[in-house]
């Protein structure tokens, strides 16, 4: 199957939705090359997808049921997955110099020795564009443990592009390795100070990759559509509101009503088109159309207005998404549907 | 106070000598004079060690969670103004009374209403049959009130906060505001409204309520769902670190419309924060 996400032709909807979510993507001036990529307001429904075969156990394991703090990365200068061992070595390095600066670093004590190994994460590129997801795991040993204490794993990242816009990818010039999602877990200094090593090496730029009231919308469809597959047991959703003490509303709708709902309008659309694949397109104004209806069930009884407010968190038992750049997948079937669409998100950040 | 603290303040005690320990506390000067005087010192350190701890959560009532339970009786007997604590430790065939994961109760003798922390459900029954006898009512049932503090649960159910009602003739005030812009009268509309609701000044500090819905999907514009005969199952949790202020700046905002829909006015008016709801009734 193809890469390439279907574009929808220039409707009101599609301008509008345009506007809200690339407003808040980027905070850069417009140029030329920048309108030219906007979110989709047509994605495919997410599939099940069976990736045991293509990715190592050992690797799904790492990727599921854990909570990632995700940013965006400008293309790497000069990157080579054939230089993985050098750029181990050279990291390791960085982290123990930068200890002896003084650079406070949390984990252990002075007396740790950090090791760094970056590894190819083969399985989730899905297109011929996508580069390979390079995994980087940062390893403590205390200096006066025992030889056969196994080292602990204290910090891991990985650089990913999966279902990268092909136009984008193609049009890079070539020394240029795009790899924009980059997702975090650990102590926050070694999450700057890997940052500051791939910066400086590759002539890159990072930033916090915020999940938007958007693409939270578009997780509690997607997620929604797929308890057609699989069990979600329920939606929950997380809104604060702008009052004093902050009010915090937790809507949690059961997986069966939720998705008669979401049956209900998607049927109701009449801009549903029926693509000439058996592959179910989703329109945003589908999205739309089903958070009002969940908004209006909750207005009808509380009177209280949701869309003054912010979405906060979404979550199922597929996985949990929050607006400060949080994401924890909790199946490996829908992982590459969840990450593609966040990969999305992270090209939009591109200066160029 | 948390078992660590507990252990501390044993260990402290054991080690303290009896002939001193009464001056220690006296020079501490944490516990009032009479709260000093009625402790005494003859009794074992182990018990004056429960003492103390006793002291201390009655003083710090706020801590932990209490759920609060009704009594049930045709007779309601008046007394003094004062509440009553009761402290229960368990113990059964086996073991001693566990003093140091007792329960707390505390009843107000002058209303219905009995506020228990930190009961196990293995020893519920036990003590609402206990306390129903012994209060002479005839049944005890959950009222539906939870929060970590005690004083926001009592004032709620008690209406000791500041409350505002309608005055019968319009002040030369309200009279003033009809003639201003239409949006400043419906701004006042909004803040009185909602002080009328919630009450007026600091409010009790609840966390949370919970409704869980059981009604039909209710929707202007999706004909297929409100044609539906299985209610819309789902559950919505409001929290905050004084709920009852919150919703009163959503009346006063505008994000809650007025007047007050009597789903979240029930809060505050019937003391509760846990409701389930169908569609005719609003039902325990």
């Amino acid at each position: 199957h193809s890469g390439v996400v279907k574009r929808r032709s220039k409707s009101q909807s599609y301008r509008r939705s345009i506007r809200t979510c690339f407003g808040v993507a980027s905070g850069l001036g417009l140029t030329p090359a920048l309108t030219a990529r906007r979110m989709n307001t047509s994605r495919k429904a997410p599939r099940s997808q069976n990736i045991t075969e293509k990715v190592k156990p050992e690797h799904l394991e790492l990727l599921v049921k854990t909570e990632w703090q995700l940013s965006y990365v400008t293309p790497l200068y000069q990157f080579r997955h054939t230089q993985l061992k050098s750029y181990s070595r050279q990291l390791s390095a960085f982290i123990a110099a930068e200890k002896q600066e003084g650079l406070a670093v949390e984990v252990g004590g002075l007396q740790n020795t950090f090791k760094v190994s970056f590894s190819v994460l083969q399985g989730l590129a899905e297109t011929s564009d996508d580069p390979e997801t390079v995994l980087i795991q940062v390893q403590s040993k205390p200096m006066f443990a025992r030889q056969e204490d196994p080292p602990k794993t204290v910090w891991c990242g990985w650089l990913s592009c999966i279902n990268g816009n092909p136009e984008y990818l193609q049009s890079l010039p070539k020394d240029f390795t795009c790899l924009p999602l980059f997702c975090s877990k650990g102590a926050e200094d070694l999450s700057s100070l890997v940052k500051s090593w791939l910066q400086r090496t590759f002539d890159c730029c990072f930033g916090p990759l915020d999940i938007n009231q958007t693409t939270l919308q578009w997780l509690a469809a997607l997620w929604t559509n797929c308890h057609m597959e699989t069990n979600i047991q329920n939606l929950k959703m997380i809104w604060t509101l702008p009052v004093l003490p902050p009010l915090q509303v937790t809507y949690t709708v059961d997986s069966d009503d939720v998705l008669d709902l979401w049956r209900s309008t998607r049927e109701s659309s009449a801009e549903k088109s029926r693509e000439a694949e058996d592959e179910v397109c989703i329109d945003f104004s589908e999205v739309t159309r089903f958070m009002q209806g969940l908004m209006s069930h909750f207005y009808r009884h509380f009177r209280v207005d949701l869309s003054a407010g912010e979405l906060n968190q979404v979550s199922s038992a597929l996985g949990s998404a929050k607006v400060n750049g949080k994401i924890k997948i909790s199946s490996s079937r829908y992982l590459i549907s969840i990450f593609s669409l966040l990969t999305e998100c992270a090209l939009l950040k591109m200066p160029i | 106070m948390d078992n660590s603290a507990k252990h501390l303040l044993q260990r402290l005690v054991r080690r303290i000598p009896v002939s001193m320990l009464k001056s220690t506390l006296d020079k501490w000067e944490r516990l009032t004079a009479e709260k000093r005087k009625s402790l005494d010192f003859t009794q074992s350190k182990w018990i004056i060690t429960q003492e103390l701890v006793a002291l201390y959560i009655t003083e710090n009532p706020n801590q932990g969670m209490w759920h609060t339970f009704q009594l049930v009786s045709v007779k309601i007997k008046k007394h003094t103004d004062q509440a009553v604590w009761i402290r229960v430790a368990w113990g059964d065939g086996l073991s001693s009374p566990n003093h140091l994961k007792a329960t707390y109760v505390v009843l107000y003798l002058q209303t219905p209403y009995v506020f228990v922390n930190a009961l196990s459900s293995k020893h519920k029954p036990l003590l609402l049959q206990a306390l129903t006898l012994s209060t002479r009512h005839q049944q005890i049932k959950a009222a539906n009130l939870s929060g970590q503090k005690l004083t926001a649960l009592r004032d709620l159910l008690m209406r000791q906060y500041q409350q505002v009602f309608p005055p019968k003739y319009p002040s030369p005030l309200a009279e003033k505001l009809r003639v201003e812009k239409v949006q400043a009268e419906a701004s006042a509309n909004r803040h009185r409204m909602a002080r009328e609701t919630f009450g007026d000044g600091m409010l009790p500090a609840l966390q949370s309520a919970v409704f869980k819905l059981e009604t039909k999907f209710k929707g202007p514009t999706n004909e297929a769902m409100t044609q539906r005969d299985e209610p819309f199952i789902c559950s919505v949790k409001f929290s905050s670190s004084n709920l009852l202020e919150s919703l009163r700046h959503c009346a006063s905002s505008g994000i809650a419309s007025t007047p007050v829909t009597p789903m979240l006015s029930s809060i505050p008016l019937k003391g509760r924060n846990y409701f389930v709801i169908t569609d005719n009734v609003l039902t325990a």
